[in-house]
């Protein structure tokens, strides 16, 4: 479980980016972090995997302050997909999967089992792209090896940033489809950011609504949708609502 | 020039083109890797440091914009010697500067969120650097080392100006006996090195260069091994080929012949024929007269580098002039009369220096003033006075030397009262074939100087009795005399055997009839019966 205890972010001392921010992630769920652009999204996963830390407040791991802990060796224990994919240009998919088990000292046969097994489970090949470079592959293809080199040690979270956000509407459709699947089978607690109401709704267990760098609301779809608890969440949904409903009546 | 005689002088010289090839490397080569091992650390200390961007950067800038020949000069006062690693240090410095920047480019140059990615799955400092940065950098760094061996080929021509060899050797001796063969025998080499360097530093760059190359983390340790093979085997060049840089040939050796006892003298000369002629006669006289063998260790860049060595005792002598021993070296104020300047030179030089002047080769090369031969006699010209009406419209192209010594132009315009309407500052390889060639119109030409008569210029009477005199002399060191009773004897039928036309004779059958050195000189000794 993850806690954010009244985090707080300021970068100038004045404007705070993260404003008194508290929610938990419960175990085994998927809870989408939605907002637009600037919300600060991206600084919450920051902050969790310590790339970035708060002005004020407390995060913790499993009851743990992660303040407390090693950043280096809680950056590996959490799975991070980046915005933007950042795997590394020059080295093989292979090595870009491989590169955490590396750090953490693996031996090679376990490592080689590890790559193989986890490109299977992202549905590429190990014979035809393991030993491919990043921009050999397509967009889909590269978002699925960061899945992977993400899941390579086996973390208990991932933290993911807008990870389809670059695919075009008809890949990020399938590779949504893909990410259930594949959450079904390995149980893992996920924060996922993204300003896509769709993709939030078809991928979230909770959905957390960001606005300014404050909570708006925390709950399922249906709750939020039914319910919503300001006019910026009310307005947000609207449009979606009013979507789901046209999709309801032609189907 | 036919092409036989061509292709013979270059045969003839091959093994020294070699020896010099061997030399060049080692000394681009030593001086590159160097700056490779001090400058990346660097580039990576100023990535850390930013408040440490500035300054650093700074300094290397600056270094690199001071004149390589400067740098020499200032790097033998530093080291207090000549030879292979004040030259070494100056390449260095120079190569500092595009290591050092392409270094601290390449690692800021590195896309952010690569970064954010290697720190954000728990990549270390030290492995971000050494995973990340270094890798995705190496192209640009290595452009940055290619930058700094190509000019470093370049600039280490220059090292022979204080006798570290390398293809500069030739381009010295070439400038000093105005001889354009000799020039290119060293400029086209250095160039053509230079060339290959370019190539196979590029080719590495490519095969590095992560965005060209699919696999590349194969090819790059590939390029690694390679270049941990031949950057080595570059070095052993000089070793293989011929005697090493630190064998006798060269300068750097100083030391040897004391420590190894063998009984060597160390004979020097500035970089200009005559003093090549004297040097190459006194040479052959111990060669021919005592058990002694000659290290010649000629070429070097001046009086001063000359006076200092001989000094260090890194050399045991040279033929120096007794009006630049006066003015140049001890700093006392002219005098005219020939036997009280050598008196006077003589003495102070045993007291400060330890040094002794033997007796002077009868000759008296002076400055003077040198014009065409066709304007002085259209306009009449006979002693320097008689420049004096139409001085503001004449160009000099004098020798730096010249234009800051006492007995030169400074002394000159106080003591005739006017001064020319142009000065340019040239080296004294070239002012002769600059007035002849009409660029000029008045040179500070020395009186035996063979290219007088050669390209058919003149010299003009000194009637205010302004130039000292400079009787040429060879200045041993006292040590060396003593421990080698023989040498005064053997140097002795020297002693006024040349007068001021015999001099201009023998200098104008090398620079004129393009002969060489060591021949005019035993031809000139037989026909004397001294050898």
């Amino acid at each position: 479980m993850i806690t954010l205890d009244q985090v707080s972010k300021s970068y100038d001392g004045v404007s705070r980016v993260i404003n008194n921010l508290s929610f938990e992630v419960l175990e085994g769920e998927i809870l989408i972090l939605l907002g637009s652009s600037g919300c600060g999204k991206s600084t919450i996963l920051k902050m969790i995997n310590r790339l970035i830390d708060p002005t004020e407040g407390r995060i913790y791991l499993d009851g743990k302050d992660i303040q407390q802990q090693d950043p280096i060796e809680l950056r590996r224990s959490l799975g991070y997909v980046f915005q933007g994919i950042g795997l590394f240009p020059h080295f093989s998919i292979r090595e870009n999967i491989s590169m955490v088990p590396r750090l953490l000292g693996w031996p090679e046969d376990r490592i080689n089992n590890r790559y193989r097994e986890l490109l299977e489970l992202v549905q590429l090949s190990p014979e035809i792209h393991a030993d491919r470079f990043p921009d050999e592959l397509s967009g889909g293809q590269q978002q699925r090896v960061a899945v992977a080199r993400a899941l390579a040690a086996d973390p208990a979270y991932l933290l993911m940033d807008e990870p389809f956000g670059a695919l075009d509407a008809i890949t990020r459709d399938s590779i949504q489809q893909e990410f259930l699947d594949l959450k079904q089978r390995l149980n893992k607690t996920i924060i996922f950011v993204t300003h896509d109401i769709i993709e939030a709704v078809t991928l979230g267990d909770r959905i957390a609504i960001l606005h300014e760098g404050r909570l708006e609301q925390i709950g399922t779809s249906e709750e939020i949708m039914e319910n919503p608890a300001t006019d910026f969440v009310r307005e947000l949904f609207a449009k979606s609502v009013k979507f789901w409903k046209g999709f309801k009546n032609i189907s | 020039m036919n092409i036989t005689s061509l292709t013979d002088y270059i045969i003839e010289r091959l093994p020294e083109i070699w020896q010099r090839i061997g030399e060049h490397i080692f000394l681009a080569g030593i001086s590159t890797m160097t700056a490779v091992l001090v400058g990346i650390p660097l580039g990576i200390l100023a990535f850390y440091r930013p408040g440490l961007r500035g300054p650093l950067l700074g300094i290397v800038s600056i270094l690199q914009t001071i004149p390589s020949l400067a740098m020499l000069v200032i790097l033998l006062a530093l080291f207090q010697k000549i030879g292979v690693i004040p030259a070494i240090v100056a390449l260095i410095l120079y190569a500092l500067l595009p290591i050092v920047r392409n270094t601290l480019a390449a690692l800021q140059g590195i896309a952010p969120e690569i970064i954010e990615a290697a720190r954000g799955i728990g990549m270390t400092e030290w492995q971000r650097m050494r995973l990340i940065r270094i890798p995705l950098g190496i192209p640009v760094i290595m452009a940055g080392i290619r930058t700094a061996s190509v000019a470093g080929v370049g600039i280490a021509t220059l090292a022979a100006f204080i006798g570290a060899g390398g293809l500069g050797e030739f381009i010295n001796r070439g400038l000093a006996l105005s001889n354009t063969r000799l020039i290119f025998l060293g400029a086209i080499p250095a160039a053509l090195l230079a060339l290959l360097v370019d190539l196979v530093l590029g080719f590495i760059e490519k095969v590095c260069d992560p965005k060209r190359n699919r696999h590349w983390s194969h090819r790059f340790h590939f390029a690694l091994k390679l270049s941990i093979v031949l950057i080595p085997l570059f070095l052993l060049i000089p070793v293989f080929i011929s005697s090493p840089p630190w064998s006798s040939q060269t300068a750097g050796s100083s030391e040897r012949n004391e420590t190894k006892g063998i009984n060597v003298v160390r004979i020097a000369s500035k970089n200009f024929t005559e003093q090549l002629i004297l040097a190459e006669m006194m040479a052959q006289m111990i060669e021919k007269r005592t058990h002694l063998s000659v290290d010649r260790k000629f070429n070097l860049g001046g009086t001063i580098i000359c006076h200092q060595a001989l000094k260090r005792g890194e050399i045991d002598l040279y033929a120096e002039y007794t009006g630049t021993g006066l003015m140049a070296i001890l700093k006392l104020p002219a005098m005219n009369n020939p036997d009280e300047v050598y008196h006077r030179v003589s003495e102070e030089y045993l007291n400060r220096f330890n040094l002794v002047w033997l007796e002077p080769f009868g000759f008296n090369n002076t400055y003077t003033l040198t014009v065409r031969k066709q304007d002085a006699v259209q306009n009449q010209w006979k002693i320097i006075s008689d420049l004096i009406p139409m001085s503001s419209k004449l160009v000099a192209g004098f020798s730096g030397e010249f234009q800051e010594r006492p007995d030169g132009y400074p002394g000159f315009q106080k003591v005739y009262g006017f001064k020319f309407g142009e000065v340019h500052d040239l080296d004294p390889g070239l002012i002769y074939q600059a007035l002849a060639k009409g660029a000029v119109d008045v040179i500070d030409g020395y009186l035996t100087d063979g290219r007088i008569p050669a390209y058919n210029l003149i010299s003009l009477t000194d009637d205010k009795k302004f130039f000292p005199p400079y009787y040429a002399a060879p200045v041993v060191r006292e040590e060396v005399l003593n421990a080698y009773p023989d040498l005064r004897e053997a140097l002795a039928p020297l002693g006024s055997l040349i007068d001021n036309t015999t001099m201009r004779v023998l200098n104008y059958e090398v620079n004129g009839n393009r002969r060489g050195v060591s021949e005019v000189v035993t031809e000139f000794l037989q026909d004397k019966e001294v050898l």
